[in-house]
């Protein structure tokens, strides 16, 4: 039949359009990668930004006290601390918001940011992907509950690991892994960001919240007085900037920024401001 | 007993049980004592003993993939520990690098200290000497990175033992076996195509290996397939409920009562007038506030398919008047009540008229599930996200994208056909069948001439020739 051959023949150009489109994509980010790393070849010593004299970082703000959205702005330690950081290098700072599980990946393809800062947990598995700069922080793993939960702190251990108990977590962080590894009975319930698995585990979606102590801390206080902590693991988390392994460099000159505040006392002070 | 004992006899009874209780504590007392003697004074005491899942997605542990081991134990109060060992199954392997001891608080709330030691290896031993001996009493973490299980999988048993200060060495007690899966068919496959060669030039490419890794490729189609199942699942359930809802509100705006038409389009205007994506928000986090609690998937595809009646009731509302005023003044001058020129006339004709639309529709909501993802919802951009927050690869979403084309692209093919057919039909069945059945025509605003018959009888139903439709005349 005429038609059948016509809708073949449709079929098969639409598939060679999607495949051309993607193939020039492929392309130009081919071109642009190769463009990139010619230009860090001569002098591999400099680093590559996305925007000259400015300090791109990709953060996702909504892990209070590392960053958050206060008043339109981004506050928080980590905000700070980068701003001393870029103020070390020379640069003016630039924060991006971004999605957390697709901060990695943005870095790793480059182009979106120079640096993700969002409270990276140093992990090897992670390493493999992109390079981390020196830590600045250390934290733990905490579970929180509603005050009205039949969690407590004494049964914590045994009761959260029980099949029927959901457990939110943020996608693709630590305590995801955490609770997949140390409670395998429970429910794992990821969440796109922080809040929003609180704001889960406050309407019923979900039994606890398993995230990073410093941010478990900052949440209770600030916006769920009817919830409180429950279990507390200090896995000591270092936290660390992720930095693309094609610009080796710039987590050169970060660490030697990092290192720099570290000895005259700014992340000591910074620490004591917001933790 | 019964009842006419005598006194003598009930006292008598009394001792007796009496002595057996007192028989019974000493047997548990000597219990005790057996389940207390076992226990050493001092010894290392495993809390735990866990790998890190290395799996897409949940809590298994995969041979031939890496993990991380993690063994807890708390020591004895008079032990000052000056080295450890944890001996691995045959066949496995493990990384020193990165390994890690920390002194914690006995309730692991509180951090001491990392322990400075050698990391050595023997074997399938993994050894640790601690630069100098560490406080008694204290609780140990152990982690180590890089470790792979042996593909076969099984019961992990892990032997461990502690030197203490004195030199004398203990063994380390209960240490659960970690529960190991097998390589998968996926891991099989994965581990095979990462050795080809085609594959390492392949992902040498940036672009080819960020979006098309064949590796997480394959590794990623069953889990985002789960998800696959799951949005199928949701929109099967959705699309049908949302039918009936979308009529009824399509009849409510076109009612006479102005009650009823007033609140079907304040419910469509205030539905179609915001994003899904909010709708679903206020239905995931502010319902169960307000006391209404719902399961995800229920509620996921409640809000879907609220959020699809109010545009199916548009899309009902623009079908039903399309239909020529000549249908309905032809029908009633039959005598037939409104009801029935609904039902038997007006609805019959629409059915036909809305599927290619509909079908549109059904395409928008199925790709509307992704929007659940926000809210936990383990659908396919769910799926997606979890593994490329872990492999960093943009490769799951192509993979999800897969997973959405292959309903998409046929349904979108079907409407095209509808499409075609409708006018078609109407361009066909312009000149009169050759057969006797003669047909009754209709045409429409679009100057679409339909055939007009019950659709339950196949009978015609009304007679008017295109030369006299009042539209034509119009």
């Amino acid at each position: 039949m005429k038609m059948k051959k016509w809708g073949v023949v449709a079929v098969a150009v639409a598939m060679v359009a999607t495949l051309g489109l993607f193939g020039c994509g492929g392309g130009n980010d081919a071109k642009s990668d190769s463009g990139k790393t010619d230009a860090a070849q001569p002098e591999a010593t400099e680093p590559t930004y996305i925007k000259e004299g400015t300090l791109t970082v990709l953060s996702s703000p909504d892990y209070p006290p590392f960053e958050n959205l206060e008043n339109g702005e981004i506050v928080g330690y980590e905000v700070d601390l980068f701003q001393a950081i870029a103020n070390e290098m020379g640069l003016n700072l630039e924060i991006v918001p971004l999605q957390f599980d697709g901060i990695i990946p943005a870095i790793q393809a480059g182009g979106q940011g120079d640096v993700g800062v969002s409270g990276f947990s140093v992990d090897p598995e992670r390493a493999q992907q992109i390079d981390f700069t020196e830590s600045f922080y250390i934290d733990d793993q905490a579970v929180a509950v509603m005050n009205d939960s039949p969690i407590t702190e004494e049964n914590a251990a045994e009761e959260l690991n029980q099949a029927g108990v959901i457990i939110a977590v943020q996608s693709g962080t630590t305590g995801e892994a955490y609770v997949q590894e140390n409670f395998p009975n429970a429910t794992v319930q990821p969440y796109g960001n922080g809040t929003d698995c609180f704001a889960a585990m406050q309407s019923g979606q979900a039994n606890a919240v398993c995230t990073n102590l410093a941010v478990v801390k900052r949440m209770l206080a600030d916006a769920y007085p009817d919830a409180h902590m429950v279990l507390q693991i200090a896995t000591g988390e270092e936290y660390a900037a992720v930095v693309s392994k094609d610009n080796p460099a710039l987590k050169e000159q970060l660490d030697a920024a990092i290192k720099k505040l570290d000895e005259d006392g700014t992340i000591a002070q910074l620490q004591d401001k917001w933790f | 007993m019964n009842t006419t004992a005598t006194p003598n006899e009930t006292s008598r009874f009394r001792s007796k049980g009496a002595w057996l209780a007192r028989f019974g504590a000493f047997l548990l007392g000597i219990l005790l004592l057996l389940s207390l003697i076992p226990a050493p004074a001092w010894a290392l005491d495993t809390a735990k003993c866990t790998a890190r899942p290395n799996g897409s997605t949940g809590s298994e542990v995969y041979g031939g993939s890496e993990t991380r081991v993690t063994w807890e134990g708390l020591a004895g109060a008079d032990e000052a520990i000056t080295g450890l060992a944890l001996t691995f199954p045959e066949g496995t392997t493990f990384s020193l690098d990165d390994a890690r001891i920390t002194l914690l608080t006995p309730d692991q709330s509180q951090r001491l200290g990392f322990i400075d030691a050698d990391y050595t290896e023997d074997g399938e031993t993994f050894i640790a000497t601690f630069d100098e001996a560490a406080e008694p009493g204290g609780y140990f973490r152990v982690e180590i990175y890089g470790v792979y299980f042996p593909i076969g999988g099984g019961e992990m048993a892990i032997n461990g033992s502690y030197t203490l200060a004195d030199g004398s060495t203990v063994a380390v007690e209960d240490i659960t076996p970690i529960t190991v899966t097998g390589v998968s068919l996926v891991g099989q496959i994965t581990s095979f195509l990462a050795d080809q060669e085609w594959v390492q030039a392949w992902n040498s490419n940036r672009f080819l290996r960020m979006f098309f890794n064949p590796i997480i490729i394959v590794d990623s189609f069953p889990v985002v397939f789960q998800g696959f199942l799951m949005a199928v699942a949701i929109v099967a359930i959705a699309f049908p409920v949302a039918i009936p809802i979308g009529l009824c509100l399509s009849l409510m705006r076109m009612a006479k009562l102005r009650i009823l038409r007033g609140i079907a389009s304040l419910y469509v205007n205030v539905v179609r007038g915001t994003p899904l994506f909010l709708q679903i928000y206020i239905a995931f986090f502010g319902l169960p506030l307000a006391g209404l609690d719902i399961d995800k998937f229920p509620l996921g595809v409640i809000v879907l398919s609220m959020n699809s009646a109010a545009y199916l009731c548009e899309i009902f509302r623009a079908g039903i008047q399309s239909i020529p005023k000549g249908q309905n003044e032809a029908a009633r001058s039959l005598g037939m009540n409104s009801a029935q020129t609904m039902i038997f006339v007006i609805i019959p004709q629409t059915i036909r008229r809305v599927i290619p639309t509909m079908t549109s529709e059904f395409i928008l909501l199925y790709k509307d599930t992704s929007m659940l993802a926000a809210v936990g919802v383990m659908e396919v951009v769910m799926y997606a996200k979890t593994i490329v927050a872990s492999t960093g690869s943009i490769t799951p979403y192509i993979v999800a994208a897969c997973f959405y084309l292959v309903i998409t692209i046929p349904l979108a093919k079907i409407v095209g056909r509808l499409e075609t057919r409708l006018a078609g039909e109407g361009r066909r069945r312009k000149h009169p069948p050759a057969s006797g059945g003669k047909g009754v025509q209709g045409t429409d605003s679009a100057g679409v001439t339909a055939f007009v018959t019950d659709a339950l009888t196949s009978q015609p139903v009304i007679k008017n020739t295109i030369d006299d439709d009042p539209v034509v005349a119009r």
